[in-house]
């Protein structure tokens, strides 16, 4: 009896050891060399590149990338693997603790203020240098500098507008709305015959309700986050956008969206099941895949204003990224690796392989016959137009004041889908629930601080 | 002498590689666990302080730890309850049956056999709340007027990640109940006939006594893993509807994924660690009295 009690703890602690965190000692620090020395030399070492090009096409574009590096350079060995940007997260944060990060990865913007923060990446000016500086724009740029020294060299960019289904709205015999009132107006009004005006998506797992927050915060001149960085959900702009989603979600939207992520979310709009839909271009290939018919009759145009003569403002642009690792042996391949990504030829082919979705980083692409030439490109033109407009005018959520931690902490932490779901599901006053959400964001904020 | 010290030697030798894996894999992270919830150990910061037992009493005064900690308790009671009383009726029934009980109890045996992610992602889109199968057909046969939001409604939730978790654990108990079934003399239940015993005194004093050792360590088991459950429910709601299903491991797997307190995270799995042993050591009371009931 003895020996099976103490298996039956042995099991126990087991099973609860598994939940335990692990810690460990942080990666060594390296710094970068300068890539122009470097080329000179013959390029010897195995690199490891952490990419979320999970797409068959982008993640093929990558691989030829590498086999033609490697061939031009035969001591190099580049080892690639793919994470959704979900795992990838949860891979870099639980690997710096041991050491297990790659050489190279991409990175969205919030991530990099988090690396940055951890001392877990090296600064790639000679890389951007060897560029062409003048070629990248400076918010991009601005988004991976601390200390006048850029971390991260954008890869590609894109910004969320307002997609709709032009079919549905002539039917109806409504315009293509421009403020909020008009959205909710035209979205009611085509949530009907088994299509949703528009779903409001708020699963604690994703970013999706403090996006759409942020589209009207940002549209009404506010921030989600104050000047001195603390969670700022109690401002009047702030509540009125609660209450805008709020009456979305009563009026248009599938009540099972309480719990969607992105994919959730955009495969309705994917299948032809909500009218409208806020997303990057990304949601073009999104429809060409799963409803080839309606790729004619979907279109965006800029997100909705609170009042028409309002000027124009971009809400979110996200310039992904590349960063090199601090723990990396050979940051000199990296960086002759990651400037062969930028090379015309391929670059124009890796922007193809998402047409419209990703947009050049870099000035001197889209105006070359190769770019053009692409028939998504040509059918989109306006859509395309539109969103550039719109990458120009955006940050990424909450770095309206700079990168910061606390930005990316907003985003990262389901705090507002929390308060979202918690006024959904328990009734709980708004501007309660909005007062305990911004107490426990700035909690965490101080947790790092 | 020589040959008895040899044989003691030899003896650790054989053990040594199961105590290196065990030791790795128990005795580190436990060590590490405990260290850690005395600290403010953050998961991508280099530096921490050490705080004694400042994360305890933070955690102790959340109240959302206390609501994780009611979620976990009701789960787990009510997701045994059903398992075992969903798996034994299947394994009396299925111990009667004479033809093909083999294809039965394969068919019976599938949900155990996959993998938590799959269940999770075929549920979900059964239960999807617009284009869902289950939803839909509820609605075309006129049993529902709109579309039942079982993911999504904070009264139903819960209750459907219940009737999902009986449904994946219930062949589990089903099997090993039915073995326990298969080891009774047959001639014992031949004698009680002959003697006019009755199927409920049959059932009570001959199946149950046999059969109850296995079952309360099955109840043992599956307590522990039930209890931890974590990737069904994450996969499935991830916690939500406003944390209508968070656990106590997805409050813990919260505090350290999500907002990285590593410290805390630890001192979360700590509090479970000490319930669980408690809990188990209860457990075994109970069996240990059984078993000497027996003899």
């Amino acid at each position: 009896m003895k020996k099976r009690f103490l298996s039956g703890l042995l099991t126990a602690v087991l099973v609860a050891s598994t939940l335990v965190g692990c810690g460990g000692q942080q990666g060594t620090k390296s710094n970068g060399s300068d890539a122009g020395s470097q080329e000179a030399k013959e390029l010897d070492g195995e690199i490891t590149f952490w990419h979320s090009f999970t797409q068959g096409p982008r993640l093929e574009v990558i691989q030829k990338a590498a086999d033609n590096f490697m061939q031009e350079n035969p001591k190099v060995k580049i080892n690639i693997e793919t994470f959704s940007w979900g795992d990838f997260y949860t891979k870099w944060t639980t690997g710096l603790a041991s050491g297990n990060v790659p050489d190279m990865s991409t990175a969205l913007p919030s991530h990099v203020v988090e690396m940055m923060d951890s001392e877990a990446i090296i600064p790639v000016d000679d890389l951007i240098d060897d560029i062409g500086r003048d070629r990248f724009a400076k918010t991009a740029l601005s988004e991976g500098e601390k200390d006048g020294k850029c971390y991260s060299i954008p890869l590609y960019s894109h910004a969320q507008v307002m997609w709709y289904r032009k079919d549905l709205l002539e039917a109806a015999n409504l315009e293509v709305p421009k403020t909020w009132d008009e959205f909710a107006t035209a979205a009611k009004a085509l949530t009907k015959d088994g299509v949703y005006g528009c779903s409001f998506p708020c699963g604690s797992n994703d970013l999706m309700a403090t996006r759409f927050l942020n589209f009207y915060v940002r549209s009404a001149g506010g921030s989600l986050l104050t000047d001195d960085l603390k969670a700022n959900l109690t401002s009047k702009e702030a509540i009125d956008g609660i209450n805008f989603w709020l009456d979305i979600y009563k009026n248009c939207s599938p009540k099972d969206s309480v719990n969607y992520a992105v994919l959730d979310q955009a495969n309705l709009y994917y299948q032809g099941k909500t009218a409208f839909d806020f997303n990057s271009g990304f949601q073009i290939s999104g429809v060409k895949t799963n409803s080839p018919d309606l790729i004619d009759q979907i279109s965006c145009a800029p997100l909705p204003k609170i009042k028409v003569d309002d000027p124009d403002y971009g809400a979110e642009t996200s310039n992904i990224p590349m960063v090199v690792w601090a723990n990396s042996k050979h940051p000199e391949i990296c960086k002759a690796f990651m400037k062969t990504l930028y090379d015309t030829d391929t670059y124009t082919e890796f922007l193809a392989a998402t047409p419209v979705g990703m947009l050049p980083a870099i000035t001197g692409i889209s105006d070359t016959e190769k770019y053009k030439s692409n028939e998504t490109i040509q059918k989109f033109a306006s859509e395309e137009k539109i969103i550039e407009d719109a990458v120009q005018r955006g940050t990424a959520i909450g770095f309206e004041h700079g990168p910061s931690v606390q930005a990316g902490l907003l985003t990262s932490q389901g705090i507002i889908e929390g308060m979202f779901q918690d006024i959904i599901t328990n009734g709980t006053d708004v501007k309660t629930a909005a007062k305990a959400a911004e107490d426990k964001l700035n909690e965490i904020f101080a947790s790092v601080q | 002498m020589k040959d008895k010290i040899k044989s003691n030697y030899s003896r650790w030798l054989f053990v040594l590689p199961a105590l290196i894996i065990v030791g790795a894999l128990l005795i580190y992270p436990i060590f590490s666990s405990t260290y850690f919830s005395l600290t403010t150990k953050h998961l991508t910061k280099p530096s921490y302080k050490f705080v004694w037992f400042k994360n305890y009493i933070s955690i102790l005064s959340d109240v959302g730890f206390y609501k994780a900690f009611a979620i976990s308790i009701l789960w787990t009671i009510c997701s045994l309850l059903g398992q075992i009383v969903i798996g034994f009726s299947a394994a009396l029934a299925l111990h009667r049956v004479k033809y093909f009980k083999g294809v039965y109890r394969i068919l019976l045996i599938i949900p155990w056999a996959f993998p938590s992610i799959v269940i999770a992602l075929a549920w979900k889109w059964i239960l999807n709340g617009v284009s869902g199968f289950i939803p839909n057909l509820l609605v075309n046969m006129g049993l529902a007027s709109g579309l039942p939001q079982f993911l999504s409604d904070g009264s139903l939730v819960f209750g459907t990640l219940i009737f999902i978790n009986i449904w994946f654990g219930a062949p589990m108990i089903m099997v090993n109940v039915l073995s326990a079934l298969q080891t009774i003399p047959t001639d014992q239940y031949e004698a009680a006939q002959i003697d006019g015993a009755s199927k409920l005194q049959q059932f009570r004093h001959i199946t149950l006594p046999h059969i109850k050792v296995v079952v309360g360590l099955l109840v043992v088991l599956r307590t522990i893993w039930v209890f931890n459950n974590f990737d069904l429910i994450y996969l499935i709601t991830g916690g939500g509807p406003a944390n209508a299903t968070t656990t106590v491991p997805i409050y813990a797997y919260n505090m350290g994924w999500g907002t990285k307190l590593l410290g805390k995270s630890s001192a979360v799995t700590m509090l479970l660690l000490i319930f669980l042993l408690i809990v188990c050591t209860l457990y075994f009371k109970v069996i240990d009295r059984w078993e000497k009931e027996d003899k």
